[in-house]
């Protein structure tokens, strides 16, 4: 599959067996053995496909649909219009809660894709090591922070080393109990866990870059900085764009973390979309306002999509 | 690579290469970041072992000094925990099951077949990839709550079976696969489904292999959908019983010790599958 684009992969042309009018017997032979062969083909892909309607394509449809209702525990459905919509936008709760999740979102996305980068540039040929490097830095892409969350707990907690290291700074104490550092907690914990996957693809497209255009370079004197911007970047950009678009809609979605670590506080001050949601439908039962705020999650993942198609529609 | 560029090819290629003090340069700064990214592994490490008293930096890092597995003892003993290691191993391995084989099924019709309504089914998977899970939660619990199928086994599995990625990817792999080798059972007689068991599948193994750690990934350490599902604590995974642990007042060391334990298995498992874990990502992208 390929990493450079997002663009939907196109369904293969036909096989030449099946079209034709040639109604000889041989043909007609062919065309009743292929339609057998298209039935048990229908069996194949059912399971899969029943699958995917009960529990992806037809939640996603009831899930938009009832953001219009008013629906909870009691099991009555009333229609609502657009009131859960209103009642988000009076509510100062998702005021709160996107504006945590688009902070997150605007300091880790970039800050996990720089270092993505550098630490790609530093291991991306084959050196006596680089494959131990590369393990090390990929672990925490397979971590689960939910089951690595207690560690980063007490890293920064009152006595963990972070805070012992940042207290010169004047940033000492509980970065989990600072309603004003919590988010930069998180964010160092979400890149943390982030940034080996874009290293890793990195690599990838860096070793598609043809290595005499870079001698060229060096031979024409350009230095590393240059190197970089200027043979590899340009190379580098549909790659950039994928991992910018794929990071910033999980970014969009952080809830593990928040869950583990601070529980959405204090204070709020570290209340996601996702917390939001899942409090909604499932600590006060409001199926339809939690509803409502999934609808605002997805029309956030759609904008990111279409700005992504916008740039990249302009470069062509 | 013909014999007389090779030799201009290695040389220039070594001056894109840092030497002497550039290749130390490069160890020590690699380095440093490895020390980092790799401290929280370490720390929780040395300090479930070391049960009982006041952390103290920088010397209960050490990896010596008090030495004691009674945190492992407590943890193993006292909590739930090998119950939810083993609803973890059923829900992973029984999804890395069902996944692998109807994805391979649904992706070799797609790849090779030509069907009614192909096109539909196809675009149906495929407009569901910019819709966040999210989106999709409250509506499942709700039809899985109608089912019956809360707080039990096939209610938390069921769900995580519809898997887009997967179908893409074993699509996109058997395409690549020339359609002779199918052409030739066929005329030999072998029906459709033997075709599919004993030709495709053999041929998909590496698509497999890469496919398969993954999906234990997901399901290893997925958690929103497990921690909705599991109402009472004997059908809880991993995840939602070590985040269960850290609200209430658990020592450091024992929840140290229970996400020690929570995490070898799948460090076990990308020790040994390494190099299809990499490869999943670098050349298919998979999500990690």
């Amino acid at each position: 599959m390929s990493t450079k684009t997002t663009e939907p992969p196109r369904i293969d042309a036909p096989p030449a067996s099946v079209s034709g009018p040639a109604p000889s017997p041989g043909a007609r032979l062919t065309r009743l053995l292929s339609r057998r062969e298209a039935r048990i083909a229908f069996l194949f892909v059912l399971p899969a496909f029943l699958l995917f309607i009960a529990f992806r394509f037809g939640p996603s449809i009831v899930g938009v649909g009832l953001s219009f209702f008013h629906y909870d525990i009691s099991g009555e459905l009333d229609w609502k219009g657009i009131a859960n919509f209103q009642r988000m936008v009076a509510d100062p709760l998702f005021w709160r809660a996107l504006s945590v999740t688009l902070l997150f979102a605007v300091f880790s996305v970039p800050i996990a894709l720089a270092l993505s980068t550098v630490m790609a540039l530093g291991v991306r040929r084959a050196f006596r090591g680089s494959r131990f490097f590369r393990s090390i830095f990929f672990l925490p892409v397979i971590t689960s922070l939910v089951l690595a969350g207690a560690v980063f707990k007490w890293i920064f907690s009152a006595d963990g080393p972070w805070s012992q290291l940042m207290a010169p700074l004047g940033l000492g104490g509980s970065w989990l109990g600072s309603p004003v550092l919590v988010i930069p907690a998180l964010i160092i914990v979400g890149v943390w866990s982030r940034f080996g996957y874009g290293m890793m693809i990195l690599i990838a497209a860096m070793q598609d870059v043809p290595r005499e255009l870079e001698e060229a370079a060096l031979m024409d004197g350009a230095n590393a900085w240059q190197r970089f911007r200027f043979i590899l970047m340009p190379h580098l950009k549909p790659t950039f764009f994928f991992l910018a678009v794929i990071e910033t809609t999980a970014a969009f979605q952080v809830f593990d973390v928040i869950y583990v670590m601070t529980g959405g506080g204090p204070a709020n001050a570290s209340y996601s979309l996702v917390y939001m949601l899942y409090d909604q439908g499932f600590k006060y039962f409001n199926y339809g306002y939690a509803a409502a705020i999934g609808v605002a999650l997805f029309v956030m993942t759609l904008a990111v999509a279409l700005i992504q198609r916008l740039v990249i529609g302009k470069q062509k | 690579m013909s014999a007389t560029t090779a030799p201009r090819r290695q040389r220039s290629y070594r001056a894109l290469e840092p030497t002497g003090w550039g290749i130390v340069g490069r160890w020590i700064w690699l380095s440093i970041a490895a020390v980092f990214s790799f401290f929280p592994f370490y720390a929780m490490v040395v300090l479930s072992l070391k049960p009982g008293m006041a952390v103290e930096l920088p010397g209960s890092l050490l990896p010596w000094g008090n030495i004691s597995f009674s945190s492992y003892e407590q943890v193993l003993g006292g909590q739930n925990l090998l119950v939810w290691l083993g609803n973890t191993l059923i829900y992973s391995l029984v999804s890395v099951v069902i996944v692998l084989f109807l994805s391979a099924m649904a992706g070799y019709a797609f790849a090779k077949k030509r069907f009614r309504g192909k096109e539909v089914m196809f675009w149906s998977f495929l407009s569901m990839v910019m819709v966040p899970f999210h989106v999709t939660l409250i509506p499942t619990f709700i039809f899985m709550a109608w089912l019956g199928g809360v707080d039990t086994y096939w209610g938390l599995i069921l769900p995580s079976l519809a898997n887009a990625q997967a179908v893409f990817l074993m699509r996109q792999f058997i395409q690549g696969l020339p359609d002779e080798l199918f052409e030739a059972a066929r005329i030999d007689g072998a029906g459709e489904f033997r075709i599919f068991l004993r030709i495709v599948l053999p041929l998909c193994k590496p698509v497999l292999a890469t496919l398969g750690i993954f999906v234990f990934l997901w399901h290893w350490n997925d958690f929103l959908w497990p921690l909705i599902v599991g109402k009472s604590s004997d059908m809880w995974t991993l995840t939602v019983g070590i985040s269960s642990l850290q609200q209430q007042s658990v020592p450091l060391s024992v929840m140290l010790a229970g996400s020690v334990v929570a995490l070898l298995p799948i460090f076990l498992a990308y020790l040994v599958a390494q190099r299809y874990v990499q490869e999943g990502v670098a050349s298919a992208g998979i999500k990690g």
